[in-house]
């Protein structure tokens, strides 16, 4: 829900009563993920659902790298663990991870999803049905398709969808099929995403 | 794709448990859905109203839908390190001194990833004929499989990789064959492994179990669910009898927590604890 509020001195802001940010990325997502966490205020309002794809086989080493900048904590959640405000979560090598609509992460090693596991697709799919209109997606930098169908989702459920500007991405691909398949609401810079995330109240 | 909502969801789980006497209400939601849309996809249905008319009009249907309701291992040997585990720490000292035999318990196999993958160690470590298996499942579609040695190709690939991070001296390709389509593993390896049909509340579970596989099974589960399987493998353990989950699954935050102590943290390994 989006509420115009009068402050105190008269000015008219716009109040988003958001539930979550979900970010999907791939290839040349990394960075820009780097920077977004290193931007973000340590009483950031919401929790960050990462789902990046990564190798499967390596299982340790991503989470620290990008704990290393991180405003915020990251975690590789556990299975059915609660979503905090505040708190970032890392989607596990060779897990899917769903949000629940009891705001719980849940995993699943169900088959890939174009060659995914975690599948950003399913990801925004799962958090769109719990957040519904309280929901922000964005989409990185990447090099298949994967995430196009789950910004969809976003966005039909009433959520805020924005995509990196592919002409700042190392890797256009996920975001131009992104931005094929759905009228979004932004095309931000990495610049312009992290000032968006940080007016969010 | 069909979509199907939270009263659809309830009105399948009430149709399976009054026609079937199986109760899914405390399966994890968004999992639980994505396998009943995937049956749906694979069987041609639109609704939830087709689906409960197949199970009522199709006897045979349930069986495959016990089968196409729980997810299989998504590769053999995942999480090599934990394979490595169990060969270093745990199978050295897995056979009773006074009996000279060891039972383990695999309770939710499906296409038999993990069966094989112990088989294959256990045979290398020169157990076979100490070490009594039973793989246990939901359908009989799925002891079919796992007898007649039947696997995806397309899971070779991956279970080959991490076969050769499990450091054995062999190459997994002597255990299987290739087909066109499909993969057939030795069955020799599995001729002793005793199978089982349990219901989803592993109902008459065995019991003096040394050793108890179940990794990314309860991940499926809601925490009620959880609760009340961790108390059924806890019973179905010999004393000191190691448990293992999925890396990312934790039992300590579940009730029944305190009965086991970890020994193996980044490996997800338990062991049911002496005294308690």
């Amino acid at each position: 829900m989006r509420l115009k509020v009068f402050t105190g001195n008269g000015f008219l802001v716009e109040k988003m009563n958001y539930k979550a940010v979900i970010i999907g990325g791939s290839a040349g997502s990394f960075q820009v993920v780097t920077r977004i966490l290193n931007s973000l205020p340590k009483s950031f309002p919401l929790p960050v659902l990462l789902c990046l794809h990564r190798l499967k086989h390596v299982r340790s080493g991503f989470v620290e790298a990008l704990s290393l900048k991180s405003n915020i904590p990251v975690e590789e959640p556990y299975d059915k663990v609660m979503v905090w405000p505040g708190k970032a979560y890392l989607a596990p090598a060779n897990y899917h991870m769903y949000i629940e609509l009891a705001n719980r992460i849940a995993l699943s090693t169900e088959d890939t999803i174009n060659h995914s596991r975690p599948s950003i697709d399913l990801s925004f799919v799962t958090a769109a049905n719990a957040y519904r209109e309280k929901l922000i997606g964005i989409i990185l930098s990447g090099a298949n398709k994967d995430g196009a169908l789950g910004l969809k989702r976003v966005h039909d459920n009433g959520g805020v969808a924005i995509v990196q500007d592919p002409a700042d991405c190392e890797v256009k691909t996920m975001t131009q099929a992104a931005l094929q398949l759905t009228q979004v609401d932004f095309v931000y810079t990495t610049d312009q995403i992290i000032n968006f995330l940080i007016k969010l109240k | 794709m069909p979509e199907l909502g939270i009263v659809d969801i309830r009105e399948i789980i009430g149709a399976v448990k009054s026609d079937f006497d199986y109760d899914f209400g405390n399966y994890a939601l968004t999992s639980f859905k994505q396998r009943l849309e995937r049956i749906m996809v694979l069987y041609n249905i639109c609704t939830a109203e087709g689906l409960i008319m197949k199970l009522r009009s199709d006897n045979d249907f349930f069986d495959t839908f016990l089968y196409e309701i729980t997810v299989p291992s998504s590769e053999m040997f995942r999480d090599p390190s934990l394979w490595r585990w169990l060969i270093e720490a745990c199978f050295t000292g897995m056979v009773d001194k006074s009996t000279g035999k060891s039972r383990i318990w695999l309770p939710a196999c499906v296409s038999g990833a993990e069966l094989y993958s112990l088989a294959i160690l256990i045979s290398e470590a020169g157990l076979l004929d100490k070490v009594h298996i039973i793989a246990s499942c939901l359908s009989n579609k799925s002891i079919e499989l796992m007898k007649s040695g039947f696997y995806d190709l397309k899971k070779m690939e991956v279970s080959v990789e991490n076969f050769k991070r499990v450091n054995s001296a062999k190459d997994l390709s002597i255990y299987y064959k290739s087909g066109h389509n499909f993969a057939l593993r030795d069955t020799r390896l599995i001729q002793n492994v005793e199978f089982l049909r349990l219901n989803i509340n592993f109902d008459n579970a065995p019991q003096n179990i040394r050793l108890i596989l179940f990794r990314n099974s309860m991940i499926y589960y809601n925490p009620t669910q959880q609760e009340k399987i961790l108390h059924v493998i806890y019973n179905s353990l010999s004393p000191s009898g190691y448990l293992v989950v999925g890396i990312k699954e934790k039992i300590s935050g579940i009730n029944t927590g305190r009965d086991f102590e970890i020994v193996n943290e980044t490996e997800s390994v338990y062991r049911k604890r002496l005294f308690s």
